[in-house]
């Protein structure tokens, strides 16, 4: 199981990277790459424990005695989850200042970046990313706190 | 790319409002007043937000009526377009008074417990479902609102974490998430039918099958699954039996909330999908329906949907009204007196969509909205008075209580006022909504319906007498005895009591403003003019240019 795990959640967490990035013009989004984010999230729990990011990647003291929604860890995901709401929200309101309608997009194309030659930066990405955040936040809130339970 | 006007704006305001206000409670978590403050000046922004809709949009002389947004700016149908008209207009400000109201009244009282925190924000969301369906021009987008809403009343049924708020709040998601599965089902069996979900879209392709080449048949069916979706978040009879434990599990201001708004959503999503969008629908119905007395053979599917209304309507006011009649606690009869009074408002809606009389069907749905007004101001008070008496004394069972008139005059006046609105005594506003009820039965000669309504309202009579004496008069008990009132809970009950009596004794312009709806909701072609879904063929080179 351990390792499978390490095999398999780095190309997860490319992936679901890889999906997230390319949400604006192909399937994909902030949403389904959230998802997968939290997919290897969960193999890395059910593989190494609930306490395992705390303690061995963190390397934090875990109080046994907290009850799990007082994590620092869980703390940081319903943070996560604040955030991208706002980060959402704000990416949506930010096309009324230049007096276009509630989540109007628009997209630049860099030309002459190296490697790619050209990289569409699309301002989808920002609400895409706060979508990231709100899924990845509120799923990892949900399945550490149940998953202690 | 054209610029936003305007009255255009106005239409995303509220829901953007309360998007940022979700937004900002959520990071004010540690800091109680500041989520409180926060909240407050949304729900006022909210309302001035709604009370400008209401003007420039639909009451102000040389209004348009009708204004749309378009979300993103992708041109209808490809977009999802909001669209504030007359009838949304009234929804709103119907939901945004009482919501205010249970917004002040959430300040002064939360249930304790971990959640307290995530109270506001989830409030935020619950009126941003409910926003958000009044005012979306789209079939599926008007499912993700459902859907929202539902996320937060989920979460409000199992608040107070009990063995017996988990058990409702589990059923009540099972129940819901089948109903999302069905409408669901349902949206996308209109997309394959139809090709569009656009409202505005769908309405002008249904008025002409045979230039869209479609067979408008499958429509009527589907219609009534969706129906039968709006039928559970109404709680009609066979799908009322969710409510009395989800009311009961809810905190009181919630519950306000959800018997005020959410079941009207489920009403206003009737009233829009029927007569706005599928009443130009050419289908042949030969119905045989002895009740009403109007013929019931027309070209459009409404006259199922009339004989399913009047028949769920019928049975909410018999089950409704028995039901409430042996409740032991104050909310027990309020939900199910919720069940009997939206049975009212099933019964005229059913009138018009079974009329061919187009007056008579243009004032059976005022009559429905009227009635809809007065449920959510004088249903939503008596929750609130739940709210007010389980606080103070800690209960709210009748074999507890006792005495409360003396105890309190004020919050039994309020309530004493609500009472009587909603058995229908004049001038308060329920007596014009019993009142308008009436008339359109008799107008349909529907006797069998009459004596309906008759039984419904002696049964209100009942109840309403047995709660106000179980626990206003009589003698006080030691629970009583021993309550501290909040006085800024009861000013929050006072003005809404006030505002029932100023409706009722200023009815003039209620009634023009529900009039304004009406018409909205049966003037299909205006809606198609306002929200223009260009045809996907005409469109064909231009569109997409953008990207």
């Amino acid at each position: 199981m351990r390792t499978t795990a390490r095999a398999i959640v780095p190309i997860v967490l490319v992936v679901a990277i890889s999906l997230f990035v390319e949400g604006h013009n192909l399937p994909g989004g902030g949403f389904i790459g959230g998802v997968l984010t939290v997919t290897a999230f969960g193999i890395v729990y059910m593989a190494f424990g609930l306490d395992f990011l705390e303690r061995g990647v963190l390397g934090r003291e875990v109080d046994p005695g907290k009850g799990p929604s007082r994590d620092r860890v869980v703390l940081a995901y319903r943070r996560l989850f604040a955030y991208g709401f706002a980060i959402a929200v704000v990416s949506g309101l930010a096309p009324l200042v230049f007096e276009r309608p509630f989540l109007t997009q628009t997209f630049v194309m860099l030309e002459g970046v190296p490697i790619y030659d050209h990289l569409e930066v699309a301002s989808a990405l920002a609400f895409d990313f706060g979508v990231y955040c709100v899924v990845v936040g509120g799923l990892l809130t949900i399945l550490s706190v149940v998953g202690a339970e | 790319m054209t610029p936003v006007g305007t009255e255009s704006q106005l239409v995303i305001a509220p829901m953007l409002i309360v998007l940022v206000a979700a937004a900002a409670t959520l990071f004010l978590g540690r800091h109680p007043r500041a989520r409180a403050a926060v909240s407050l000046a949304a729900g006022v922004a909210y309302g001035l937000a709604v009370a400008a809709i209401d003007w420039y949009i639909v009451l102000a002389p040389g209004a348009p009526g009708i204004a749309t947004y378009q979300v993103g700016d992708w041109p209808a149908p490809f977009g999802i377009t909001l669209v504030a008209d007359g009838l949304s207009a009234f929804m709103l400000t119907m939901v945004a008074v009482l919501g205010i109201g249970s917004l002040v009244f959430s300040t002064r009282h939360l249930p304790g417990g971990e959640g307290r925190s995530y109270y506001f924000p989830l409030f935020h969301f619950l009126s941003l479902g409910v926003t958000g369906a009044f005012l979306t021009g789209d079939l599926f987008n008007l499912f993700v609102w459902f859907e929202v809403m539902l996320m937060a009343s989920y979460v409000f049924v199992a608040y107070s974490g009990g063995p017996q708020h988990t058990r409702a709040a589990f059923w009540y998601v099972a129940l819901n998430l089948l109903a999302s599965a069905v409408f669901l089902l349902g949206v996308g069996g209109i997309y394959a039918t139809t090709g569009t979900l656009n409202m505005a879209d769908l309405a002008q392709r249904l008025a002409d099958p045979a230039a869209y080449g479609l067979e408008p048949v499958p429509v009527v069916g589907l219609l009534g699954m969706l129906l039968s979706v709006f039928a559970i978040k109404a709680g009609l009879v066979p799908f009322q039996f969710w409510i009395p434990t989800a009311y009961r599990a809810a905190p009181p201001q919630i519950t306000a909330l959800l018997a005020g708004a959410t079941k009207k959503v489920g009403i206003y999503a009737i009233i829009r999908l029927s007569f706005t969008v599928f009443a130009g629908a050419e289908v042949a119905v030969d119905l045989p329906l002895p009740v009403v007395d109007a013929a019931i053979a027309g070209d459009s599917p409404l006259p199922f949907v009339g004989a399913a209304l009047l028949v769920m309507g019928a049975g909410s006011i018999l089950v409704g009204g028995i039901g409430a009649v042996g409740r032991d606690s104050m909310e027990g009869v309020f939900a199910y007196s919720s069940i009997g009074q939206v049975g009212f408002i099933a019964v005229p809606v059913g009138i018009a969509a079974t009329t061919v009389d187009p007056a008579l069907r243009e004032f059976a749905i005022i009559a429905a909205l009227v009635f809809a007004l007065n449920h959510t101001l004088a249903k939503g008070l008596l929750f609130l008075a739940v709210g007010t008496v389980r606080s103070a004394t800690g209960t709210s069972r009748f074999a507890d209580l006792g005495g409360l008139a003396g105890r309190s005059p004020p919050l039994a006046i309020a309530v004493f006022i609500a009472s009587l609105a909603l058995v229908g005594i004049p001038p308060l506003s329920g007596f014009f909504g019993k009142f308008l009820v009436f008339d359109v039965a008799a107008r349909a000669r529907a006797g069998p319906v009459i004596v309906l309504l008759l039984v419904g309202s002696l049964l209100t009579i009942a109840y309403a007498t047995r709660m106000w004496n179980r626990s206003f008069w009589g003698a006080r008990t030691d629970a009583v005895d021993a309550a501290t009132i909040d006085p800024v809970q009861v000013g929050v009950l006072a003005i809404l009591a006030a505002t029932i009596v100023v409706v009722g004794i200023g009815f003039d312009p209620v009634y023009e403003f529900a009039e304004t709806a009406a018409e909205a909701a049966l003037d299909t072609d205006a809606y198609v003019d306002a929200v223009d879904p260009q045809n996907a063929s005409e469109l064909g080179g231009s569109s997409g240019g953008d990207h």
